[in-house]
């Protein structure tokens, strides 16, 4: 029976978006994963993190923004965790020989690129203006760290910072 | 890289494939409330369990501390100095706990998330510091225990003497530093390296080997 009291959990809204936006998860998968259980367990985190971005989202950021910052730094844990793993295959592979066909063609297209490089190609492919990648890496379309302080107060701000180790003990960056 | 060549080939991905298909709707219940952070990078249950335990001996130590300020035991001293020790504890935690706030880390931007992750990491093996200062002080304590069940004259000459416990304090607490240095501390600082090199690497733009 259904009890009106029961905790409902993520909204429709949520569930629907998540579904209707498979397709731009699947796409970062393509960037970052090397085999079928790759893929299907980044896809899955990704889901679950955008799920988590978008329940406790702070301030006014927008869903579709909530869901590429999930697919950005989860690929980065994914690139990190791979790092992390002795002798881990970096061979492509995948069942169905189109999808397999593909990939080596497009892996091979993307070539030996950084990480930010397939960042900002994934954001291309999804038709998201350069403009917008400062809001999700923190860094300008140039790749540098994206500088909100004005010149001349980050000089007033360094000249009155004389105890950079106390700083650093007692303000967690 | 030609940018033309890229789209041409993912233009080319097929429209359905096995390994692209929509996610089923009995799926999507469970993925949606699971964590996505795993492992090392998640330390919100490990730093609650040590905020528990420190309350716990925290209290433990309030209690012992009262009894010894109105007997003025031997162990007054050491019993202050293992209040504040409990009581940075439980604050670095906390404070640690708050700031990485797990529910809205994956909500950053990539290099802040990089750089928060970083300090979460870094600040959690500062905490085996502290650990293992409060592991000297327990120690001693089993270590008095036994004794005076084995040798009361020893006990006698131990609680007595407040210099040696200071030192036997401060071999202790190097001692289980060395020891978790040689097998817990590693796997985090390997995490850490990893985490740094990759910020590192995204913030210079290399390709990754």
């Amino acid at each position: 029976m259904n009890n009106p009291k029961r905790k409902a959990g993520p909204d429709t809204d949520l569930r629907s978006l998540l579904k209707n936006q498979h397709r731009k998860v699947y796409s970062i998968c393509r960037f970052f994963a090397n085999n079928y259980k790759e893929q299907q367990r980044l896809f899955i985190d990704i889901i679950a993190a955008a799920s988590q971005n978008i329940r406790f989202a702070k301030g006014k950021c927008e869903k579709h923004t909530l869901l590429l910052r999930a697919c950005i730094n989860m690929a980065a844990l994914h690139s990190i965790r791979l790092d992390l793993e002795p002798g881990t295959d970096r061979e492509i592979h995948f069942k169905s020989p189109d999808f397999q066909r593909t990939m080596l063609q497009f892996r091979d297209a993307v070539g030996e690129t950084s990480d930010l490089d397939k960042f900002r190609l994934f954001l291309a492919m999804e038709k998201v203006s350069p403009d917008e990648m400062t809001d999700l890496t923190g860094l300008d379309t140039s790749g540098h760290m994206a500088v909100i302080v004005p010149v001349a107060a980050a000089r007033e701000y360094s000249i009155k910072n004389f105890i950079p180790y106390l700083k650093e003990k007692l303000i967690w960056s | 890289m030609e940018l033309k060549k890229v789209q041409q080939q993912w233009d080319g991905f097929p429209e359905i494939s096995m390994e692209e298909r929509p996610i089923l709707s009995s799926d999507l219940e469970k993925v949606v409330v699971s964590n996505p952070l795993t492992d090392a990078f998640y330390l919100e249950n490990k730093l609650r369990v040590r905020i528990y335990i420190a309350a716990i001996l925290w209290l433990l130590n309030v209690y012992q501390l009262r009894i010894q300020w109105r007997t003025d035991g031997n162990d007054l001293y050491q019993q202050v100095a293992l209040f504040c020790l409990l009581s940075w504890f439980i604050y670095f935690h906390v404070r640690l706990l708050l700031f990485a706030d797990y529910p809205s880390l994956l909500s950053l931007r990539l290099m802040p998330f990089l750089q928060k992750l970083e300090t979460v990491l870094d600040k959690y093996i500062l905490s085996f510091k502290l650990i293992s200062v409060m592991a000297g002080f327990y120690l001693l304590s089993v270590g008095e225990m036994l004794l005076s069940r084995l040798s009361s004259s020893a006990f006698e000459s131990i609680s007595q003497n407040g210099f040696y416990k200071w030192l036997i304090i401060i071999f202790l607490s190097v001692s289980f530093y060395i020891l978790l240095l040689q097998s817990i501390i590693p796997k985090y600082r390997r995490l850490l390296m990893a985490v740094r090199k990759y910020k590192y690497g995204i913030a210079a733009g290399t390709p990754r080997k």
